[in-house]
């Protein structure tokens, strides 16, 4: 599964471009969104294995995009990205079978081991 | 009072003694004035020297008699039944004299007629010389009449002897008269004489009576007079006495109790005055002592709520504070955190590039340049995550545990920092604690922060005591204290706040205290911290047996 698709969504450019090319430079198929309002198209268009979302993105909930995710990428394992994890935010996310969630700053190790468990699950799924 | 009454009863035994011996005093005064009536009569007798003056006198000495027979007693007391018997003697004397003297004037006046007659008798029968001496001798005569002295009787003794050649019996009669009749003068002369010793014997009993009565009452009434005088002085002792007394047991006892009411008043509520007895001061006093007694209560409890209410004021005051910092660091942290993570991604990136590439001059100093970012990034990692984590939102998850074994596990944990800087650790854990129902992980978080921060604070070879003990059936007292420096007075106020540290730059985050407290806050326990500079730091931690819940941390 070293060719998993991923894509980011983070409005934060900067960190979501540099994450975007370290896994690439790791050999996965990543991309980068920065645009809440762009990012259900596009995910509907690669259809990414793996989605890494910023639950705090601006104009929008983290957990309404979650659910147009899901609904546009069906079957994706979504790994939320927060520097601010509010707990009820992290409930719901769970709720709502978010895979995982990882705090930034991130340690890249352990966002590739979170990575590789959840295409493991996707791939078990299909 | 009693006392007052007893001299009161003699005084008034003395007056009625006197009133009663006031009649004798009456009668004695009577017996003066019939005595003086009596001389009156004895003076009319004596000058009149009649019958009807005779019986006067007689009538006068019966009623004088009759007075003293009246006060014989009283008499006899006065002056002895001796002389009661003189005087009754001197009376009887006196009227004897009396008699005598009336017998006297009798004669008197039967010889001054005869010797009148006879005068007037003779005298036609004798002529010339003896005529003439006859004259004289009547002249004599009335001389004698008149003067009734020696030298007259003398004078008419001698001109009749001149006439004795004159042979007459008429003559010798006419002279045997007037001898008789010197005779009777001379007689009453000396009964006059006696009589008036009698008299001045009777007037002198009858006043020595009167004097005596008179001295007896003046006594009385002195004695009355003095005894009146001791229940006056009597009556006053008592009236002081009572008057002591009604001071003692009503006057004095209010002054106490009025003392006390100022004192009650200006908060003090100490020695509470104790009146005995049943009567209404003693009622009040109690009653008061009861009123004091409450307000003491009420007082002691508005100042305990009053403290407690600053207390609480000022723990609140301190949790607000604690509470702001805290939404400031967090908010702080996540702003810092995004950039952070932007650092984070471009480090790695570089680091993630030059790993790839082909050595080049420099390639290594690089690698350890972006090695030096992300041990910086950690750090602010550390300190991002832990305020983010800690400060807001962890969860709790409530197991149950033994405290003492967690606080094993700590040590346990740290055991590598505490052998190599020598450090002994006392553990005095009671064995009678309950089972804890709490987040175990977070407590030990706790006692980590407290533990790794007393081994930092102490110096090599230094002793951290760690004690457990039952507060009571809710709480469980940890004590953590090390012989360290203490902590400065003027830095205890700020050891909970963010980011204060006390340490070297770098060594710590300044956040271990004050995520202790939080997470203290959170499970509803304590902490306290008491420090003397130079003895060393405890920390005191209040520990729920259940949690509490918290509602301000609630989500």
């Amino acid at each position: 599964m070293s060719q998993a698709r991923i894509l980011i969504v983070d409005d934060e450019k900067e960190f979501a471009a540099a994450l975007a090319e370290r896994l690439c430079l790791r050999g996965y198929d990543a991309t980068a969104m920065f645009s809440p309002e762009d990012a259900p198209a596009l995910a509907k268009e690669i259809q990414p294995d793996v989605i890494l979302l910023d639950l705090k993105l601006p104009g929008v909930s983290g957990i309404e995009m979650l659910m147009t995710m899901r609904e546009f990428v069906p079957g994706v394992e979504i790994i939320l990205l927060t520097g601010h994890m509010d707990l009820a935010q992290r409930i719901q996310g769970m709720r709502l079978d978010a895979f995982d969630y990882i705090m930034k700053p991130i340690q890249i190790a352990d966002l590739i081991e979170k990575i590789e468990k959840a295409g493991r699950i996707r791939d078990r799924k299909e | 009072m009693i006392l007052a009454l007893i001299p009161s009863l003699f005084a008034y035994r003395e007056m009625s003694t006197v009133r009663k011996r006031l009649k004798p005093v009456e009668i004695a005064s009577d017996l003066t004035n019939v005595f003086i009536e009596v001389r009156r009569q004895e003076k009319n007798f004596l000058l009149l020297k009649d019958q009807d003056s005779l019986q006067q006198l007689r009538k006068q000495i019966g009623m004088l008699k009759g007075n003293i027979d009246d006060i014989e007693a009283d008499i006899i007391g006065e002056i002895g039944s001796e002389n009661y018997t003189a005087l009754r003697q001197a009376i009887i004397e006196y009227e004897r004299i009396v008699q005598q003297l009336a017998d006297n004037f009798v004669l008197q006046h039967a010889s001054l007629n005869e010797l009148t007659r006879l005068g007037r008798d003779i005298e036609p029968q004798l002529s010339g010389d003896d005529l003439r001496t006859f004259l004289v001798l009547r002249r004599d005569e009335k001389n004698l009449i008149i003067y009734r002295d020696a030298n007259a009787i003398e004078r008419f003794r001698n001109v009749f002897t001149s006439l004795r050649s004159v042979n007459s019996p008429e003559l010798t009669r006419y002279a045997a008269a007037a001898e008789k009749l010197y005779l009777l003068y001379y007689a009453e002369k000396s009964h006059d004489a006696e009589m008036r010793k009698y008299a001045a014997d009777i007037q002198a009993f009858a006043e020595s009576v009167l004097q005596g009565e008179r001295e007896d009452i003046d006594n009385l009434l002195t004695t009355s007079m003095y005894l009146l005088l001791v229940s006056l002085i009597t009556i006053l002792a008592t009236g002081i006495i009572i008057n002591t007394r009604l001071a003692r047991s009503i006057v004095r006892p209010i002054r106490v109790l009025e003392k006390f009411t100022q004192r009650v008043a200006t908060g003090d509520f100490s020695d509470p005055p104790v009146i005995e007895g049943s009567n209404e001061i003693a009622a009040l006093s109690t009653a008061l002592n009861q009123m004091a007694s409450r307000l003491k209560d009420t007082v002691h409890s508005l100042e305990l709520a009053i403290r407690n209410l600053h207390d609480k004021q000022g723990q609140l005051v301190e949790a607000e504070k604690l509470a702001s910092l805290g939404r400031i660091a967090a908010g702080v942290a996540h702003e810092i955190n995004n950039p952070l993570a932007i650092i984070n991604e471009k480090a790695g990136l570089m680091q993630d590039i030059l790993q790839l590439s082909e050595d080049f001059p420099h390639k290594a100093k690089f690698l350890e340049q972006i090695d030096g970012i992300f041990n910086s990034i950690n750090r602010c990692r550390t300190i991002t995550h832990r305020l983010l984590g800690f400060a807001r939102r962890v969860e709790v998850t409530i197991e149950p545990f033994e405290l003492n074994e967690a606080i094993h596990e700590t040590v346990t944990f740290l055991q590598n920092d505490i052998a190599s800087k020598l450090v002994r650790i006392d553990l005095n854990l009671s064995g009678d604690l309950p089972e804890i129902r709490s987040d175990k992980i977070q407590m030990e978080q706790v006692f980590l922060n407290l533990i790794k921060n007393a081994v930092d604070a102490v110096a090599e070879g230094g002793i951290i005591s760690i004690s457990t003990s039952r507060s009571d059936d809710r709480f469980v007292l940890v004590s953590i204290s090390d012989n360290g420096p203490g902590i400065p007075e003027e830095m205890i106020p700020h050891i909970f706040e963010p980011f204060f540290t006390t340490k070297e730059r770098g060594k710590g985050t300044g956040l271990g205290l004050f995520v202790s407290h939080a997470i203290l806050k959170k499970l509803g326990g304590k902490i306290q911290v008491q420090s003397e500079p130079g003895r060393g730091t405890t920390f005191l931690i209040d520990i729920p047996v259940r949690i509490l819940p918290d509602k301000e941390a609630s989500p």
